[in-house]
């Protein structure tokens, strides 16, 4: 802790004051993003909703709930769909990552196809989705576990393809066999790989889920800003922005204490 | 490793041949394994609809989607163009959306990777508006700037932007520390050693962020192509979708992966052309 009666030279005093100022900036730029907020929505026969008006729709709508949810059961039946399909996805996709990432003939029987499938963004499927089966919930979970699959099993084969060849070897020296090779030196060595798969299946799927239920739902935080746009209540646009944003960050944070609890030695910081 | 290698010996030269030989028929086992596993995909596919395992109408056979795709090259029926302008269209959006994401995200990044003022300012802005999905700018979207060309581009814009900015910061700040006390000794200024060092050396992870970009406009396209259209990929499939034509879908789903490995090919291409002195 810096004292006044300390004596400091010219440049100690410079990186002070300069440590300060970057403690305010953070403060300073969020309440201008506030500011800006207001003056978009005060300026004139703009339709833009302002931060009030938001907040006394996230009352109304907790008082007067859309097709009988309220804002947080909407949210919460998003998040649902989104942890049953991330569960299976993780499952499975950790599996076949390991099979075609270990077995090299695994890999050539199946990796064309599915990079083929992997080229398709997870939104192309939506039309194909509800054509196929509707608009319930199957098709929804289906989309958003094609969307979170992809990077668990990129990430979890390129992971355990590439462990360094020395451990390998050092267990082949010990005598190992494959098994052992396998679930000793290869998974654990490449766990730091399968996690940054599972963070951006994490951020995939909550982006995947948005898109079907705008694309055909009748629930869901999707839904809400569809509801929103085609009413023309940009307040409950606006809202609902607001919660993805924030259940996105927590999903990102949730994410990476999990992370830190399987395997804490892969964060550096 | 599971060569059965032959017990007597063998000269230098017969060694290096044996070993050859077996690789090169590993090399040629792995290509046809790959190619039993396209084929098979396909003819599965294919049996399982002619045997009415699956419903025809709703699962098109794979000769039905290429003969489709011969016919979309010329009949705009029924969703009103050909492919050749679904794809211009497409492209356009993406292309647009996408090259606007580098020429404001990469400098971005790199300038608040490397002056902490302006980061301590920035950050927290990126940081609320990144968890955002591009898709839920839509309805914004259409409030601020309608529903043309820009608009779409701007959803795209949004997909591609983080990456760049995220990717062209973490790399300006791994920049060498030794790298920077050489400049600073031999008395290079703050803005000439960001210029000099700091560029160079984060242009790996930029590029690598560029990929990741393109990848994400091009997943966009479909979710911008919501938006009123009359053309484009995405708006293909969509329409498929109210015609309940499958193969439409298909056909739509298909190009857009396959100008998708295109995309990152070229970019595989370029970054090899660039980035060849760093390796």
């Amino acid at each position: 802790m810096q004292k006044n009666n300390v004596v400091m030279s010219e440049a100690e005093r410079k990186s002070f004051l300069l440590n300060k100022i970057y403690k305010i900036l953070p403060i300073i730029s969020v309440v201008l993003l506030i500011l800006l907020w207001f003056i978009a929505a005060g300026a004139e026969n703009s339709n833009f909703p302002s931060p009030q008006e938001v907040f006394l729709r996230f009352i109304t709508l907790q008082q007067k709930p859309i097709k009988e949810f309220n804002l947080f059961q909407h949210i919460w039946i998003s998040l649902i769909r989104v942890f049953i399909a991330l569960i299976v996805s993780w499952i499975i996709g950790i599996a076949f990552g390991i099979l075609i990432g270990w077995n090299k003939k695994a890999n050539a029987l199946f990796s064309p196809v599915f990079t083929a499938f992997r080229s398709v963004p997870p939104l192309a499927w939506v039309p194909l989705m509800t054509m196929w089966f509707g608009t319930g919930e199957f098709p929804k979970i289906l989309l958003v576990f094609m969307g979170a699959l992809m990077p668990v099993v990129v990430n979890t084969q390129s992971g355990i393809a590439n462990v360094a060849k020395m451990y390998l070897d050092v267990g082949t020296i010990f005598n190992a066999n494959g098994k052992q090779l396998l679930i000793e030196i290869a998974i654990p060595s490449s766990l730091d790989a399968i996690f940054a798969g599972i963070r951006t299946s994490t951020s995939a799927a909550w982006m995947v889920v948005l898109a079907a239920e705008m694309l055909g739902g009748r629930s869901g935080i999707g839904f809400l800003i569809v509801r929103g746009m085609n009413s023309g209540d940009y307040a409950l646009c606006l809202l609902s922005m607001v919660c993805i944003g924030i259940v996105g960050a927590l999903l990102a944070i949730m994410t990476k204490y999990l992370e830190r609890l399987v395997c804490p030695w892969t964060i550096i910081k | 490793m599971s060569n059965s290698y032959k017990n007597e010996k063998m000269t230098d030269t017969e060694r290096i041949s044996f070993v050859k030989n077996t690789k090169r028929k590993d090399d040629y086992l792995i290509i046809m394994i790959s190619i039993i596993g396209v084929l098979g995909f396909l003819i599965i596919w294919q049996l399982a609809v002619v045997f009415g395992l699956l419903p025809s109408r709703y699962v098109p056979m794979p000769t039905e989607v290429i003969k489709l795709f011969a016919v979309k090259l010329v009949d705009p029926n029924p969703e009103g163009a050909v492919l050749g302008v679904h794809i211009l269209a497409s492209l356009q959006i993406v292309l647009t959306g996408f090259l606007l994401a580098i020429v404001v995200g990469v400098p971005l990044g790199l300038v608040m990777g490397w002056y902490k003022g302006f980061d301590s300012f920035m950050r927290p802005i990126f940081e609320i508006l990144r968890p955002i999905p591009p898709v839920a700018w839509i309805p914004l979207t259409i409030l601020w700037i309608g529903i043309g060309l820009k608009a779409k581009a701007f959803i795209v814009f949004f997909s591609a932007f983080v990456p760049c900015v995220i990717n062209a910061y973490a790399g300006i700040k791994q920049t060498n520390p030794v790298l920077i006390n050489v400049a600073k000794t031999c008395g290079a200024s703050n803005f000439t050693t960001f210029y000099k060092i700091g560029i160079p050396s984060a242009l790996t992870m930029t590029f690598a962020g560029v990929k990741v970009a393109l990848g994400n406009a091009w997943a966009t396209l479909v979710a911008a192509e919501m938006l009123a259209s009359s053309a484009g990929l995405g708006f293909m499939i969509l329409q498929g979708r109210q015609f309940a034509r499958a193969d439409i879908i298909i056909l739509g789903i298909v190009v857009i992966g396959v100008i998708g490995i295109i995309f990152a090919s070229i970019l595989g291409y370029v970054e090899n052309r660039m980035l060849g002195w760093k390796k």
